[in-house]
């Protein structure tokens, strides 16, 4: 098939636009209906549906591919407003500051490590018992 | 003046200041070779801070008002972008939908227990260091996204401008740290479990994790998804359980 030997041409950018508005738009109507005591965000709910339409092959990975990978490229600058907005409750670190700080530290190293870790012991069990390929080594 | 002050308050501001700050911090970083706190995202952050605490002082009014009449409007709209960006995880997991299709109960279950056991560690931080009930309540749902976290936090009795606060510091944290914690722990021994690890610091981690490779990017947007189901169902039970 010559077909697949031509580079794939990325959809025009409005159009990639226009396919993340839309799944944002679905997305804010679908979250509504969630209670109030279970909340999934517009965005979680957008990255499960894209996903579902990619594998279902609704949408093609080029036609949302440039613009995607573009934003997930320049997050760290799309997140300095969030860090930023510490600036509007800067009396909450007065009283408890350094324990909470002290205490998120804790938490996001033990999330990570513990994390990785619980994973690396779980996929090796899995390993053993069915045997096959393992996709969780580095070497 | 007030022309100025009224033009000073439209999304210019925000929109510009956030980009210089960033872009600062990316020429240091660049210029010294990766100094860690000249890393671009931590480094605007504290000088955005730094910005609107000085512009306060000068004009004679607190910081949260700053922020909130010249600065948030901008901000506002460069982080609506996040948004989208966040959407667009789905693009490294459909890559690797392979991993995801073997090892999905795997995911799940090492997801469910670690959370479970780091709900432990904090709480008893928390107790050992002497939070007051509202803060510690506030950074329990902290692996979560903001959006999932901050309502869970309220119903356990947490404040909640706490737990938007763990949510962004953990994130810089994170992004900060990662190389060393994974040098430190050699947590680079299992590419699915540096993902869902570094998929614990929300969009800002996968980001981190797509930089190691598509395989950690990707688990890391499964670890977004799933562990803020996990805190959505687990964390008020917890409370309830342990407080």
């Amino acid at each position: 098939m010559p077909r697949k030997d031509k580079p794939r041409k990325g959809a025009p950018i409005l159009v990639q636009l226009a396919i993340f508005a839309g799944i944002l738009w679905i997305s804010s109507i679908i979250s509504a209906f969630f209670p109030a005591n279970f909340v999934v965000p517009t965005p979680v709910i957008g990255l499960v549906l894209l996903y579902l339409l990619l594998t279902f092959k609704v949408i093609k990975l080029e036609w949302v591919e440039g613009m995607g990978m573009f934003l997930i490229s320049i997050l760290g600058f799309l997140f300095v407003p969030s860090g930023i907005q510490i600036a509007n409750d800067l009396n909450i670190l007065k009283d408890e500051g350094l324990q909470v700080i002290f205490v998120i530290f804790v938490t996001t190293v033990s999330l990570v490590v513990i994390t990785t870790w619980v994973t690396r012991f779980i996929i090796a069990i899995h390993q053993k018992l069915v045997g096959g390929g393992n996709n969780d080594r580095v070497d | 003046m007030t022309a100025l002050t009224n033009n000073l308050a439209l999304p210019f501001t925000g929109i510009f200041m956030t980009l210089v700050v960033f872009l600062t911090g990316q020429w240091l970083f660049k210029k010294t070779n990766g100094f860690f706190l000249f890393q671009p995202l931590f480094f605007g952050m504290v000088v955005g801070i730094i910005i609107l605490i000085i512009w306060g002082k000068v004009q004679g009014r607190p910081t949260a008002y700053i922020y909130q009449h010249f600065y948030k409007p901008g901000a506002d709209i460069v982080f609506w972008f996040v948004n989208p960006a966040t959407i667009a995880f789905a693009i490294p997991l459909y890559k690797r939908n392979d991993v995801l299709k073997k090892y999905w109960f795997d995911i799940i279950l090492a997801l469910v227990v670690s959370s479970v056991i780091c709900l432990f560690i904090t709480l008893g931080t928390a107790k050992l260091v002497g939070l007051s009930h509202s803060s510690a309540a506030g950074l329990l749902p902290e692996a979560a996204t903001t959006a999932i976290a901050m309502p869970v936090a309220e119903a356990i009795g947490g404040n909640s401008a706490i737990t938007a606060m763990a949510c962004i510091v953990k994130a810089v944290i994170l992004y900060v740290l990662a190389d060393i914690l994974i040098k430190t722990f050699r947590l680079q021994r299992s590419k699915i479990g540096l993902g869902l690890g570094l998929g614990t610091g929300g969009t800002i981690g996968s980001a981190k994790a797509l930089e190691y490779g598509m395989l950690e990017g990707a688990m890391a947007s499964v670890c977004v998804v799933i562990i803020g189901i996990v805190v959505d169902l687990v964390v008020i039970p917890f409370a309830h359980l342990f407080m």
